[in-house]
């Protein structure tokens, strides 16, 4: 069975053998050293304990396990506040019309615009899944678990959530939009400011950034093109993330220009459908498939299990998933259809 | 005998064939008669004062006297940017440092500004192609200089000029195809001529507002920022031997630079030095009739250097050209005939100054030896 929970200390070995396997990205916000994990893993079980310092804003990463083996094949995260304390830096994409009177001429004028304004929105982030799941029953609830841990814990984040895709990259690694606009102002490719985005943080970088607005005219034309685009093997992950709700807004990376998608919290479509009820469990294996969660803290589970309800409230799984989540029949646990 | 006076409405034919035959690099002076012809009259509004001394547009004409034709034009703005909006960009730089990256990377970056606003501007030199040459080109742009030098609290202490930048034969200009083209949708040179007839203000409507990094430009266009036009490499030349100097400043369209200079710095008018008028008979050749002959720095036997002569009238003002052997510690002879053309008299003192770059012979020190004289007590 496949079980997302919260990642814990033992997770680092496994959680860096799946960063590893992934090309540069500099938007990540997966640490790829294991001090910087290590201490990331620490600060999302202090998160999870609702110990968070004061002045930190709490960051929750969660893995998937193959129950079965034991083996971690996925990690996702929620940032309660992007930025955490510091600027979280985008471009907004706006128009000037730059028109003449005199001429009768009107012409539209693309500018990207420094801006910080989605820092402290909810932020999901991290997704990182072993590629051979892309697109299994796994793969959404590892992306879906995080909203139900929201559903749950709706007090915890913002009344808008984010999320950050990844833009273009071509084969070779070249990332058009960098290439074209940041490797200006750094002297040195992608994957270079990549390694130091992973060693600092992407703030530090995006703050080296030109603070003035960016004609888009004046981009490469493959930058152009790139504007807003998700890389190819995001589509999964978008196309999973519009079902949920998410719309690309007039926000793209700093990077590499992916798109920034956005929605309302309270309108995410887990959200919207979760109810909670009262565990019990069933020798049945019939029922609708649905996602389950429940538990508290580091006790936090959430699973795929065929669900009987019954009009009390009841919320009946089979007894291998009442295993799986860890918890006793009356438990509170919360529902959503997939 | 070519000589220096204000312009006038009998000019026009001359200038509007003048205008044709530049074609499109002079924008300031575009082939259209009812433009000319406004221009014309405000110059003379302005040498009669009839405008306000800020408001002044002082064109100077070359005439050929012995053709009564006017062969050249050359002109002072006494201030720009006071109907209009002047925009120049200007050329800086942004420093992007990061100790901890060891990044620090200089991006050359293009602001838009109004810098120059209320600034004099030397511009619309021209001269007909059956004159060039013989130092006439000299004589067109520093009679400014002297005029300038006369007159300063008409004018900025500053004054400059802005360069024709780099364009093609087709009148192509690599900074506009890159920069201004992808804001505008026109030619460089229709946007240029809209600019020559002066409507400026679609410059402010259609124009980035935003500073440009050059690094975003293709190699072309950032090639030719501050550079100048190869037909214009002399004038720069002659401006910076003058003391022009280039100041971050380049055009908006075709990255040409602006050059300026203190008026109190440049060379005409830090080399010239004045002198009462003597007419001599006309009879009397010029060299042999004074036993106080100066020649000039070649020598005995070489030609006599250049000398521009200025009368110092506001109004009336003219320039001509003497060999320097007419000039003595006090005095300079002029024939009957040049005295005319000059409107000067016996008595009347004249501003002279060297027309060409070879150094001045130090007997003509300059005018101010004498108050550097006082104050050592020498």
């Amino acid at each position: 069975m496949w079980m997302v929970r919260p990642a814990k200390p033992d997770d680092l070995k496994s959680i860096l053998a799946l960063a590893g396997g992934m090309g540069p990205r500099l938007s990540s916000t997966l640490p790829r050293k294991d001090e910087a994990l290590a201490a990331r893993i620490e600060q999302s079980v202090r998160a999870f304990q609702g110990t968070t310092d004061a002045g930190e804003s709490p960051r929750f990463l969660f893995v998937l396990e193959d129950t079965d083996t034991g083996a971690v094949r996925g990690v996702a995260g929620i940032d309660s506040r992007a930025g955490h304390g510091q600027p979280f830096y985008n471009y907004r994409k706006d128009a000037l019309i730059h028109a003449s009177h005199e001429l009768g001429v009107s012409r539209r004028v693309e500018v990207l615009y420094p801006s910080h304004a989605l820092t402290d929105h909810t932020l999901l982030c991290t997704f990182t899944i072993d590629p051979a799941l892309q697109g299994t029953d796994a793969f959404e609830l590892l992306s879906r678990a995080r909203m139900m841990f929201i559903a749950s814990h709706r007090h915890l984040f913002t009344d808008h959530t984010v999320v950050e895709i990844q833009g273009v990259q071509t084969e070779s690694g070249e990332v058009p939009f960098w290439d074209s606009l940041g490797r200006h102002f750094f002297d040195m490719d992608f994957e270079t400011a990549d390694q130091h985005s992973g060693a600092l943080s992407k703030t530090f970088i995006a703050e080296l950034m030109p603070s003035n607005p960016i004609y888009v005219t004046l981009l490469s034309q493959d930058a152009q093109t790139a504007l807003g685009q998700a890389h190819e093997k995001t589509r999964p992950t978008y196309e999973l993330l519009q079902r949920e709700g998410f719309r690309a807004g007039d926000y793209v990376d700093i990077f590499d220009a992916g798109p920034v998608l956005e929605a309302r919290t309270d309108s995410l479509k887990t959200i919207v459908s979760s109810l909670t009820g009262t565990l019990h469990g069933s020798t049945s294996e019939e029922g609708e498939q649905c996602l389950v969660c429940g538990g508290t803290q580091m006790q936090f589970r959430c699973t795929l299990a065929p669900i009987a309800e019954t009009l009390k409230g009841e919320v009946k799984v089979p007894v291998r998933t009442w295993h799986c989540l860890g918890l006793d029949a009356g438990d509170p646990v919360q529902v959503s259809p997939c | 005998m070519l000589i220096i006076r204000p312009l006038q409405e009998s000019d026009l034919d001359a200038l509007y064939a003048m205008a044709q035959s530049a074609g499109k690099g002079l924008t300031t002076l575009p082939a259209d008669r009812d433009l000319l012809l406004r221009k014309i009259r405000h110059s003379r509004d302005t040498f009669d004062q009839r405008c306000a001394p800020e408001a002044g547009l002082y064109l100077f004409a070359l005439e050929d006297t012995g053709l009564e034709e006017c062969v050249g034009i050359s002109g002072i703005q006494a201030r720009v940017g006071l109907d209009e909006v002047f925009y120049n960009y200007r050329l800086s730089v942004t420093v992007n440092a990061s100790p901890e990256l060891a990044v620090h990377v200089r991006t050359p970056t293009l602001h838009l500004s109004n810098d120059m606003t209320d600034t004099s501007e030397i511009c619309s030199l021209l001269l007909s192609d059956s004159h060039r040459g013989g130092g006439n080109g000299l004589l067109l742009s520093r009679c400014r200089f002297m005029f300038l030098d006369h007159f300063r609290k008409h004018f900025s202490e500053k004054v400059f000029a802005e360069m024709r930048g780099v364009s093609d034969q087709d009148g192509r200009s690599p900074l506009w195809d890159a920069l201004g083209r992808q804001f505008f949708d026109m030619d460089f040179t229709d946007a240029d001529i809209l600019s020559g007839l002066g409507s400026k203000s679609f410059i402010a409507e259609l124009m980035p507002k935003f500073p440009i990094y050059l690094p975003m430009l293709p190699d072309q266009a950032r090639a030719v920022i501050g550079r100048v036009h190869d037909n214009t490499a002399p004038a720069l030349k002659m401006l910076q031997a003058e003391g022009f100097n280039f100041n971050g400043l380049v055009d908006i369209f075709d990255g040409g630079p602006v050059v300026e200079a203190f008026i109190h710095n440049i060379r005409t008018v830090r080399d010239s030095f004045d002198r009462t008028v003597m007419i001599r008979s006309d009879r009397a050749p010029a060299s042999t009739s004074d036993k106080g002959t100066f020649m000039g720095a070649s020598g005995q036997g070489a030609r006599a250097q250049e000398m521009m002569v200025c009368n110092g009238s506001f109004k009336d003002f003219r320039i001509t050209t003497l060999p320097a052997d007419c000039i003595s510690i006090d005095t300079i002879s002029l024939s009957k005939e040049v005295a005319r053309a000059l409107e000067v008299e016996a008595g009347d003192r004249v501003r002279i100054a060297p027309l060409k770059d070879a150094s001045v012979n130090t007997i003509y020190s300059g005018r101010d030896s004498n108050h550097a004289g006082k104050s050592f007590g020498a």
